[in-house]
């Protein structure tokens, strides 16, 4: 009985038809894509963006120049050079991080001890040529600067899951 | 001796052994920050807590001598709540200020919280502050990291022999500092970086400039001085970070001279890194084979007797073998590696530290020409201090009246004096007599003067008056400050027949003078000579020459060096040579193909066995071979002056710490000689 | 002079006029399909397609033509240069000329010839030269695999593409399209389109198309996870533009032969006012989209068949089922005296 059904089903394309019948159900059911470049996705308050170098509300900037993100860093991609400033403190002279290289897994930001180093909420930094991609202290400072308050947001979402 | 059983293991050990060593014996480690083996037991720290039976409870392990029938353990609860306690009580005014301390990632407090630390914090109250304290150039003080385990205070006291650091006031309130507000003067202040076994020393140059994990370490020689300490060099890239001891219990124990570790910036400025020809009576930037044509134009044709050399300093022995067989080449015997005139012959025993660094602790008296240890060899300086500190050993100083960091008898200034203990009429002579393992240390002071061959051979009469050479003992030493020198006299860089001597190499009678890193010389006799300089400083060799070839720091090759004991050690390379700079030996040989002299080796290998050769002691690295007793010096007239200590700017001695900022700094800070603005004065 | 001008000139102009309102409407609808492919398969793949470039991405096909406009040519240096780009050429020509005997209205066709149906038979079989000629002249390991596979499956199809046009000339009784198309007319409407009587037929002739076409689940000769692009892999720019259209030509063409064989043409599912009001052209392209949205609906559903599995199809079950239907129509047209005049 079985050898008749299964000959049946296939003289009668049953296979082919189930396929198209549920091809053409999926027709009519909500969109799972977003309109991108004018309606983004939530984004976890964990989200591992691009990294930014954060300041104290003073205009002071965090990093300390522990190299712990250096240290830290699986790809590499974390350059550092330090001195001491004028007025004694430890600082960097040299933050440079090489973006081709960066696998984003957010150890750097794990590692730092003084939330200087963050990977923000920002996905979009494509660049037209490579260079770009290496961003200096500078770079990361003003990026800092760009996305202080969505970090801090983050942050504070962030923080009783720390 | 007695027994002890630590954790099931018993052991037997030395009698005035701690249980701390005892336990160490076993294998069990026991963590500290206060008892350091080179330095007197405090017992302070309490983190070497263990538990004895039958004792009502925790011992301090370091403060505890053991005893026959103690029963240890080292790692039962008890013990581990103990240091969990201990720790607990440092961390208290410690700041968890470790990101931005220098020590991290070395940190004997670090790892040891994290290895027996609990693990979380139960202190709300406030911490403590201290005010930094100023400790010169070198040392960069952060008091508040401080746990009191005094390891500097002791270091200071018993190995430096300056007494300018202590612990002033009490309970919270005490501090480590420097009783007087000035920095540490002592030639071995380093070192207390390398004991802290926190943050609170660390060091002024290093300070935030790299993390341990970031160094390569290259274990080598230090070439800075004669002794030949056994140096870590910690590279990033092509730059020296820092320079810190190494373990060699017959050199340098664990010290290292101020000088040796922190030079290393001096290799970063005035560096030869191209080839220079001298056109128009300016040093143009050239190449290399523009460099070795200028050379042999000059060499064509020139009879060997017109052509001289001079070795410096700092050069090692693989670039002297090569200059000594290039100049026999050449047909030339004017070769001299004693650019300061020193009256040193061939004769092996002559010019050898022959009782050995190591030494000094078993012999009982000593006597000290023209010389002063401290700056010339801090490090046997210490040596000396340490047998000094022993007791029953009286030292005896003939020469410049110095503070050498322990007691002595000042006998006189110059030449007279000796003679007088030479012929047994000084009191000082009933001493050497008296003396089982006397010793005689004869600086280059007394040597590198017009009648050093003299003052050698008086220094002789007394070796063989007061019986300081025997079977077992040789009491007679010649204190380097070069670390080529030895080698160099091993490998026979000495006028050969008919030749000059470095200081007539100098009056500018030559057509050639090649200077291999000959910089302490006195340049204002050349005249007309046509001057090769090889080295790797700009420095005064390089101002007088008409060919610059740029050279390897010390840092910078593979090399054997030999120390004052003569003990050849092998120096490995950490970093590569600045620019078109290149190993020495390696240009020598292309010289010498250029000049249609080839030398006959290709590689590092051959030329050390054929520097074996030469010298078969060089083929046993790290020993010392005794040189059997032979005939110096010459007998003569000796001349009323004193003797003048070579070394009048302990921080500016050589080409490389005089292109150091470190080092000028604590020229500045610390040398009572006023030096001069060119900083090349040497 | 006059004589010229009426006998050769205006009907050559005419016939020039004609062929322009079919090519440039043609183009047009080829352009759209790209769009309407990727829009159908977008939304079964609950997507959005494009949707950047003009309203609902309409302007989409313009962009993706334009970009291919602007590319540069290459031509591989060891490749035969005079049939690589002949072959393009070639593939995009036969497309268009099939279209010659199409009608889409009544009278509302080109050449209204008697042997329309071999006419296209024809046509159809030489599309294969473009692709092998392709795969030959690039003088590449994939083009030329590609073209071998793609040669082999439309020979293969193509018979029982034949017997299966058989089945419909016995029953139509007239090798005319036209003819085929108004054998269908009758009181029934959509009924008596040649679909429900021969539909084992129907679904054989849509399947073969889709393998004549080289699209999924046959698109093996251009299978990228193996091939690369197929025959394509070493053409870019316009060469490579000409080929698409080719390609979708053809499967609008397929379409329009298969709405003539068994959709009953032009002519409205049934006879009621509204529907006859409706002109037979629009009733046309309705079934070419239909049945083009059943190949992108079919490109959306299946995976891709083995080449063996394809090739088993063809021969081992196509063959025989159409060979026998054919007796089978005979034999039932012969035995009730069914035969058309």
């Amino acid at each position: 009985m079985s050898f008749i059904d299964k000959q049946a089903r296939s003289l009668l394309l049953a296979e082919i038809v189930t396929g198209l019948a549920t091809t053409f159900r999926y027709m009519f059911k909500t969109k799972a894509t977003i309109n991108y470049p004018y309606e983004k996705g939530p984004l976890s308050p964990r989200f591992r963006g691009e990294h930014v170098l954060r300041r104290y509300p003073n205009g002071e900037e965090r990093c300390i120049a522990c190299k712990l993100c250096e240290a830290a860093c699986p790809a590499l991609a974390i350059t550092i050079e330090s001195e001491p400033r004028d007025d004694g403190s430890r600082r960097t002279t040299r933050y440079d991080i090489d973006m081709t290289k960066c696998i984003y897994c957010g150890f750097c930001q794990e590692a730092c001890p003084v939330d200087a180093i963050v990977q923000g909420p920002n996905f979009e930094f494509a660049t037209e040529t490579r260079e770009e991609l290496f961003f200096d202290k500078q770079k990361l400072l003003d990026n800092g600067d760009r996305w202080e308050q969505e970090i801090v947001q983050n942050l504070v979402a962030d923080a009783p899951y720390r | 001796m007695p027994t002890l059983t630590v954790d099931g293991i018993e052991v037997t050990v030395e009698p005035g052994t701690t249980v701390l060593q005892a336990c160490e014996e076993a294998g069990a480690e026991i963590p500290r920050f206060c008892y350091h083996e080179r330095l007197s037991i405090a017992g302070n720290c309490r983190m070497c807590l263990v538990e004895m039976e039958k004792a009502p409870k925790l011992i301090a392990s370091c403060a505890m001598p053991a005893g026959d029938g103690m029963v240890i353990h080292t790692n039962t609860q008890k013990v581990k709540e103990g240091r969990e306690g201990a720790m607990e009580f440092l961390l208290i005014n410690h700041p968890l200020d470790c990101p931005i301390c220098d020590q991290g990632g070395e940190c004997d407090l670090q790892d040891q919280s994290m290895a027996y630390g609990s693990g979380n914090s139960r202190y709300h109250e406030m911490k403590r502050a201290v005010a930094e304290k100023n400790m010169g150039p070198l040392i960069k003080t952060t008091m508040t990291r401080c746990i009191h385990c005094t390891r500097c205070v002791r270091f200071a006291t018993e190995v430096a022999g300056v007494e300018d650091l202590g612990a002033i006031n009490r309970g919270e309130n005490m501090e480590i500092a420097t009783y007087l507000e000035q920095a540490l003067d002592s030639e071995l202040s380093g070192n207390i970086i390398d004991l802290c076994p926190v943050g609170a020393l660390t060091s002024k140059p290093y300070a935030f400039a790299a993390r341990p994990w970031e160094l390569s370490k290259t274990e080598s020689i230090d070439a800075l001085d004669a002794v030949g300490a056994n140096i870590r060099v910690d590279s990033r890239g092509k730059e020296v970070m820092r320079i810190l001891p190494r373990l060699h219990e017959d050199v340098n124990e664990e010290w290292l001279s101020d000088r040796s570790r922190f030079s290393y910036d001096g290799l970063k400025t005035q560096r030869l890194d191209t080839p220079y020809v001298r056109k128009d009576g300016k040093l143009q930037p050239a190449s290399w084979s523009e460099a070795f044509e200028a050379i042999a134009a000059k060499l064509d044709g020139l009879d060997g007797a017109k052509i001289g050399a001079i070795a410096g300093d700092l050069v090692c022995t693989e670039s002297m073998k090569a200059l000594k067989d290039l100049m026999d080449l050449l047909g030339s015997p004017n070769i001299d590696c004693r650019q300061d005139g020193a009256a040193l012959s061939a004769v092996r025993s002559g010019y050898l530290f022959n009782s050995t660094i190591a030494g000094i602790e078993a012999a009982d008296a000593l006597l000290i020409v023209g010389s002063n240890p401290r700056h010339e060899a801090a490090l046997i300086n210490a040596r000396i201090r340490k047998r000094w500190k022993m007791g029953n050993f009286p030292i005896a100083l003939v020469g410049e009246q110095r503070d050498l960091g322990y007691g002595h008898e000042y006998l006189g200034a110059g030449p007279a004096t000796l003679a007088d203990v030479a012929s047994g009429k000084h009191s000082f002579a009933k001493t050497l007599k008296k003396a089982k393992r006397p010793m005689i240390i004869v600086g280059q002071g007394a040597l590198s003067r017009s009648d050093g061959a003299a003052v050698l051979a008086l220094a002789k009469k007394i070796a063989d008056n007061f019986d300081l050479v025997s079977d077992d003992w040789n009491g007679f030493n010649v204190l380097h400050t070069a670390a080529s020198r030895v080698g160099g006299l091993d490998l026979g860089l000495l006028p050969g027949e008919g030749g000059k001597s470095a200081s007539d190499l100098l009056d500018g009678s030559l057509d050639v003078l090649f200077l291999l890193g000959a910089d302490e010389i006195d340049t204002s006799k050349l005249g007309n000579s046509f001057v090769i300089y090889q080295g790797s400083h700009g420095d005064v060799g390089a101002s007088v020459a008409d060919v610059i070839l740029p050279g390897a720091a010390y840092t910078e090759k593979d090399a054997i060096w030999v120390n004052t004991e003569g003990r050849p050690q092998l120096g490995r390379r950490a970093i590569f040579p600045p620019g078109d700079a290149r190993e020495d030996w390696t240009i020598l040989r292309a010289l010498s193909e250029k000049l249609g002299k080839t030398l006959p080796y290709n590689t590092l290998a051959e030329l050390r066995a054929a520097m074996i050769e030469a010298a078969p002691h060089f083929a046993d690295i790290d020993v010392v071979t005794p040189a059997p007793w032979g005939d110096f010096g010459v007998e003569g007239a000796t001349e009323d002056s004193a003797f003048v200590n070579p070394i009048t700017d302990y921080y500016l001695t050589n080409p490389i710490s005089r292109s150091s900022r470190i080092m000028a700094q604590c020229s500045a800070a610390f040398s009572k000689v006023k030096t001069e603005g060119t900083g090349t004065n040497g | 002079m006059v004589e010229f001008w009426d006998v050769y000139l205006l009907p050559a102009l005419i016939i020039v006029g004609q062929i322009l309102l079919i090519v440039v409407p043609l183009l047009v609808a080829v352009a759209y399909l790209t769009l309407y492919e990727r829009k159908v398969m977008a939304v079964m793949q609950l997507r959005k397609g494009p949707n950047v470039v003009g309203p609902f991405g309409l302007l989409q096909p313009l962009a993706d033509g334009a970009k291919l406009f602007f590319k540069e040519t290459v031509v591989p240096t060891g490749a035969n240069k005079v049939l690589f780009l002949v072959a393009p050429m070639l593939t995009f020509i036969l497309s268009l000329i099939a279209w010659a005997v199409i009608p889409f209205d009544e009278g509302m066709v080109l050449a209204n010839i008697n042997v329309g149906v071999l006419y296209l038979f024809a046509i159809s079989s030489l599309g294969v030269y473009g692709i092998i000629v392709a795969g030959w002249a690039s003088n590449s390991r994939y083009p030329f695999l590609g073209a071998l596979r793609s040669a082999a499956q439309m020979v293969s199809y193509e018979v029982s593409i034949g017997f299966v046009i058989v089945t419909v000339l016995l029953c139509a009784g007239t090798m005319n399209l036209t003819g085929i198309v108004l054998s269908q007319k009758g009181s029934l409407g959509l009924l008596n389109w040649w679909f429900i009587p021969l539909f084992p037929m129907f679904i054989i002739f849509f399947v073969s198309i889709l393998a004549e076409t080289n699209r999924h689940p046959f698109d093996l000769p251009e299978a990228e996870a193996e091939l690369v692009a197929g025959y394509q892999t070493e053409y870019s720019s316009m060469a490579f533009a000409l080929f698409f259209l080719g390609e979708y030509a053809n499967m609008i063409l397929m379409s329009g032969i298969c709405t003539v064989l068994f959709l009953g043409g032009w002519l409205p599912p049934a006879d009621w006012a509204i529907f006859t009001w409706i002109p037979g052209i629009i009733w046309f392209g309705i079934k070419v989209a239909l049945l083009l949205f059943v190949f992108i609906w079919v490109r959306a559903t299946l995976p891709r068949y083995r080449y063996d599995q394809l090739m088993r199809l063809g021969w081992k079950v196509f063959l025989p089922f159409s060979l026998l239907w054919v007796v089978l129509t005979a034999g039932f047209l012969v035995y009730f005296d069914m035969i058309p005049a």
